[in-house]
């Protein structure tokens, strides 16, 4: 699956993933390959990513992920 | 005959002044590019955005979203006048002005009257611009964003309109500002920040998508409005830093090729006062021959 982290700024990653690690408002959770569609408000916290390539981690303030046909967005 | 000496000065100080200009047209051509690359990297974030709002749909009902889109008797009114921080760019700013002050004698004349109508500056000329109507309080707080442009201190900006709003502080709020079309063409631009102006979903798009909304629909609602009207100042304040140095290089542009012409203009006059001096000095020593031979 795809995930793209996005700001007003610029965008912070964009690439297959296998795993994404998620600060959600009511709890941390985690998206995995072919997870139902989602829409999930996000606190400040780490997002964790996990790929072949190795793990990644971002700070973010905050932010909405959206989880449809295997393709993730995280607005920050 | 103008004088040789003069000339030569003249055209020294003009072709200093093309430098400036010339150096000043090739500084801001550098600094549209960079906020061109700006607006680029801020698009898709805000198509997203539109996208996922399209996704859960408008169903408002708590009341702190409804706030948000509630059309309450125009009493205050907040205008956010977006200009640059820097003069030499034609009309840029004054356009603005101007339709700011059409705004004050037209539209909100009576609330302008009260002396209920404020304006919150981003960038300095604007502020320059209204200080002589002194009905008006200025919120200058945000005034510099433009010297370190980047979504922080536009979101900030938008979280005290917001936060204003939501006091009722402010009935309406609309931005000012000079939209980016290409480097050449800005479109002066008002827009209608709050109460947020419905715009018509085609029809019922409820997406045939099962969403999980993680907490809930409302939440994530408050969390997304919020954020697209920070994102439309955001954009505001990027098109119009583009704009701004798309109309400085324009006018630079033209003050260079304005300043060639009259150099030109001066070096056939110094050539001419050159010329007509050898001739007198020539014709001198002729007559003084002749008289001499005579």
């Amino acid at each position: 699956m795809t995930l793209e982290i996005l700001t007003p700024d610029k965008s912070l990653f964009n690439g297959e993933v296998e795993s994404v690690l998620l600060p959600g408002s009511s709890g941390t959770f985690e998206i995995l390959n072919n997870h139902a569609p989602i829409v999930a408000r996000l606190k400040a916290g780490t997002l964790k990513v996990r790929s072949k390539e190795g793990n990644q981690n971002f700070e973010i303030k905050g932010g909405i992920v959206e989880m449809l046909d295997n393709k993730i967005v995280v607005l920050a | 005959m103008a004088n040789l000496k003069e000339v030569r000065v003249r055209i020294k100080s003009v072709s200093s002044t093309q430098q400036i200009t010339k150096a000043m047209k090739l500084v801001s051509a550098t600094k549209l590019r960079r906020a061109q690359t700006a607006i680029m990297q801020m698009r898709p974030y805000a198509q997203k955005l539109q996208g996922i709002m399209q996704n859960v749909g408008d169903n408002i009902d708590s009341p702190e979203l409804k706030s948000y889109f509630s059309q309450r008797k125009v009493q205050k009114v907040l205008l956010v006048i977006i200009t640059s921080d820097r003069g030499l760019c034609g009309g840029f700013n004054a356009n603005v002005g101007k339709m700011g002050r059409t705004l004050i004698t037209e539209k909100y004349k009576d609330i302008y009257d009260a002396g209920k109508l404020d304006m919150m500056f981003i960038g300095k000329k604007g502020q320059e611009f209204f200080n002589k109507y002194k009905n008006i309080k200025q919120i200058t707080d945000f005034r510099d964003l433009f010297q370190n442009l980047n979504s922080d201190g536009a979101f900030a900006a938008a979280e005290w309109i917001l936060q204003s709003f939501a006091n009722k502080e402010y009935d309406v709020v609309e931005i000012l500002y000079n939209g980016f079309k290409n480097a050449a063409t800005q479109i002066l631009t008002n827009e209608q920040m709050l109460p947020v102006v419905k715009t018509k979903s085609a029809g019922a798009t409820t997406s045939k998508n099962d969403y999980i909304f993680e907490p809930d629909k409302t939440e994530i609602l408050e969390d997304l409005i919020p954020r697209s009207l920070k994102t439309q100042l955001y954009k505001a304040c990027l098109e119009s830093f583009a704009s701004e140095h798309g109309a400085r290089m324009i006018s630079m542009d033209k003050a260079t090729e304005n300043a060639g012409d009259l150099i030109n203009e001066l070096k056939l006059q110094y050539n001419q006062a050159r010329q007509a001096s050898i001739t007198k000095e020539l014709s001198e020593i002729v007559g003084g021959a002749a008289a001499m031979a005579s």
